[in-house]
């Protein structure tokens, strides 16, 4: 047994918090959230250039074959100074379903998201869906021209600045995954503001012309090749929230030691160090499930859901506790936006929204 | 022991429903209903349909304009108005600075203030906080300084609720400088349209323009705007915090709040949210009593103290619990949030219609907790004044 990062998962995260340290503060941040894509491009070129953007791709496709384990690294660390950059969708949703895939046009579409050039989204959700993507109400026909695509999908994360997105749809009562041009005819979206600052779209199919080059997968190829990106999106969010944890007790504890009420600086009263190390409790046990999973992501079904279920539900409750005592404790400031620890609140949330609530995970552990 | 009203507390009950279903402003109640936000105008309307009914002094004597209603009545009128849906009837003129100026304040001043707010043709603003001062309130900093028949005011105040659209401000000032640092306060009205007042907003983390920082420079205020003593403002303060804690509890509000809540729920074979909200069911329940009982006390001749905390504590926590839920129940449409202000030209997303407000709703309630005296020093509160710890 060991429970240890190496010394190259080390070296990741020493030079991730380098960057996030000297290049991402809180101001740069609102700043990026301001501008029109969203996110800062020339920061997404860097992270191309430092490789970050090839991470987990096989080292077939030109990556460098790394696990859920150097993703962790990566999201945790880019959770404590909540970057925006769409590495979730463009990256990790989208790079594993091409990665694992066996499509004709993988290795340069990898290339043009992995050089920072361009970004595609995964479009795998729609309306009432309930988290249940083995079925879509989209449809992909036969045509005399080749094929038709028709549907809407919801939530596409940065899908307003995606020029390709990996559609689900169905084919003859199969799932089929679909590379479909967002420029293409018949396509269009409306960018919706998400709650922790980025976008996501709604995207509708309308008789779009396809031909048989756009299919990725078929049947249970498909359904496979999502349940594979989002556990793997999933572990990488739980992390990123558990950077956010950290961050939310470092940054409670400063302020409660600056802050003097009553004579005394607040955190010299008991009951808000309790709270803060229960914050910091919050953040460990966390960490605990974050690697039970990421150790099991190899494993049988059963004990590979159970494994994810359990994060993910816990990530929700203890995220949600965790920031709403920062926010509680820094009293009202902790309520005000311009200051960075009620972001953290809002990118738990929306952490918790994604791939199943605590809820929802709960309900399936309890069936699984 | 009887839980239920009496026969004219009903007869009450009925003329204040019917009160809410004739003349609460359609309008406002259209926004209500629906989580838009309501503007100045629409705030004032509703105020305005209040006072015409004459029931704005729910909570005064009637020597001073109010109804004289029984505390049972005032608990009728707040829970029927949460129940209808009703946006708060704002504290600061009418549960705050009035009952303050007919107890300490002078003829002239009685005159002057009490009808406005009656009215409601003056909107006022509490200048309590300071960016120094907040738990620790006594600690404040605000200077005003006698200059003859003139009060020179220099300081600044902070989280000032709806500053921007007040007309007159009340506010807890150091007039001297005491080893005892509750002494040196007293308590001074201040019009909002004086030289050297500055209001700048605060944006929550809703996107809300909400509460302000309010800067004042020179502000030279009569001294005929003093309430009762000098130095005597805190002993005025804590007069007042009594008289705001009705209400706090929110309990009809919450009630409507939740039969919302569950017939969402009903539609989504999630047990474990049906769990939670069977949960909070419950404590809404044991909250309602709680108020209840306290409110029996007073009606005969008790001063409940302290005890009536646990309604600070327990209400919030319950507003705060419901917002949350509603977040669980939109599911992964919680991600997308547009702002206060809706989505305004812009289509709206697919997934449930309560979405979009829900996330609004559980940022902007996170504030419960802090104000009002934070929860934590609610505790306090009970722990030395009812533990005797």
């Amino acid at each position: 047994m060991n429970l240890n990062y190496s010394d190259e998962q080390q070296m990741l995260r020493d030079q991730v918090q380098k960057f996030c340290d000297a290049d991402y503060s809180f101001n740069k941040r609102e700043e990026i959230l301001k501008s029109d894509l969203g996110y800062d491009a020339d920061l997404w070129k860097l992270f191309s250039e430092l490789g970050w953007l090839s991470l987990p791709f096989s080292e077939e496709n030109g990556g460098f074959g790394y696990g859920p384990i150097e993703l962790s690294v990566l999201f945790e660390e880019f959770g404590k100074v909540l970057i925006v950059e769409p590495y979730l969708s463009t990256i990790v949703l989208s790079g594993s379903v091409l990665d694992k895939s066996n499509y004709a046009g993988r290795a340069d579409l990898i290339e043009s998201i992995t050089s920072g050039g361009s970004h595609i989204s995964l479009a795998y959700l729609e309306e009432g869906s309930k988290n249940n993507y083995a079925f879509a109400n989209a449809s992909l026909t036969s045509s005399d021209n080749g094929l038709v695509l028709n549907g809407t999908k919801a939530l596409v994360l940065n899908g307003g600045n995606a020029s390709k997105l990996i559609v689900s749809a169905m084919m003859n009562d199969e799932l089929v995954l679909v590379m479909v041009n967002t420029d293409a005819e018949g396509v269009s979206s409306i960018t919706y503001p998400t709650i922790d600052g980025q976008s996501c779209a709604e995207i509708s199919f309308e008789n779009v012309q396809l031909d048989e080059s756009v299919i990725i997968s078929k049947g249970s190829e498909s359904i496979d090749l999502l349940d594979n990106a989002i556990n793997i999106a999933t572990l990488c969010i739980s992390a990123e929230s558990i950077g956010c944890m950290i961050a939310c007790y470092k940054k409670t504890v400063e302020y409660t030691k600056s802050r003097e009420q009553f004579g005394q600086p607040i955190s010299n009263f008991q009951v808000l160090q309790h709270k803060m190390v229960d914050m910091f409790i919050e953040s460990e046990v966390c960490k605990s499930l974050l690697f039970k999973a990421m150790l099991e992501c190899e494993s049988n079904e059963v004990t590979k859901n159970k494994s994810v279920s359990a994060l993910k539900a816990q990530i929700g409750l203890s995220g949600k506790s965790v920031a709403q005592d920062a926010v509680q404790l820094h009293g009202g400031m902790g309520v005000s936006d311009e200051m960075s620890i009620g972001h953290y609140l809002k990118k738990l949330i929306a952490v918790d929204a994604l791939f199943g609530n605590s809820n929802y995970h709960l309900n399936k552990y309890s069936q699984l | 022991m009887e839980i239920n009203f009496t026969d004219s507390d009903i007869k009450f009950r009925d003329e204040v429903k019917a009160f809410l279903k004739d003349e609460y402003p359609s309008h406002v109640k259209h926004k209500q209903d629906n989580g838009i936000e309501l503007t100045k105008q629409d705030m004032i309307d509703f105020h305005k349909s209040v006072s015409v009914k004459g029931w704005m002094g729910y909570n005064w004597p009637v020597e001073y304009g109010g109804t004289g209603w029984t505390t049972t009545q005032i608990y009728i009128f707040q829970t029927e108005c949460g129940l209808a849906g009703c946006p708060p009837l704002l504290a600061f003129g009418v549960s705050m600075v009035g009952p303050v100026i007919y107890t300490f304040g002078n003829e002239e001043q009685k005159s002057k203030y009490l009808p406005d707010i009656l009215n409601f043709d003056t909107w006022w603003c509490q200048g309590y906080s300071e960016p120094g001062s907040g738990s620790d309130l006594a600690s404040l900093k605000t200077k005003a300084i006698r200059d003859g028949d003139e009060y020179v005011i220099n300081g600044s105040k902070t989280w000032t609720t709806l500053a921007q659209n007040a007309d007159w401000i009340f506010c807890l000032v150091r007039t001297e400088t005491t080893a005892i640092k509750q002494e040196g306060i007293s308590f001074i009205l201040i019009d909002m349209d004086n030289p050297g007042i500055e209001v700048k907003p605060i944006i929550t983390i809703d996107g809300e323009h909400e509460v302000n920082s309010v800067f004042f420079t020179d502000v030279r205020v009569p001294a005929a705007n003093l309430i009762g003593e000098e130095g005597k403002g805190w002993t005025y303060a804590k007069f007042l915090l009594a008289h705001e804690r009705f209400g706090i509890a929110a309990v009809g509000g919450s009630k409507r709040s939740l039969a919302r809540l569950k017939d969402i729920v009903s539609e989504l074979d999630n047990p474990i949210l049906s769990r939670k909200v069977t949960q909070l069911e419950i404590n809404l329940s044991s909250l309602e009593i709680t108020e209840l009982r306290l409110l029996s006390a007073l009606e005969n001749g008790a001063h409940p103290g302290a005890e009536s905390s646990i309604l600070k504590i327990r209400g919030t926590e319950i507003q705060q619990e419901l917002t949350e839920l509603y977040v669980e129940a939109a599911g992964e449409y919680a991600l997308i949030y547009p702002g206060p202000h809706g989505h305004g030209d812009n289509a709206m997303p697919a997934g449930p219609e309560h979405a979009p407000h829900s996330v609004s709703k559980y940022l902007n309630m996170r504030k419960t907790s802090i104000y009002g005296g934070s929860n934590e020093i609610q505790k306090n509160i009970i722990s030395k004044h009812v533990l005797g710890v």
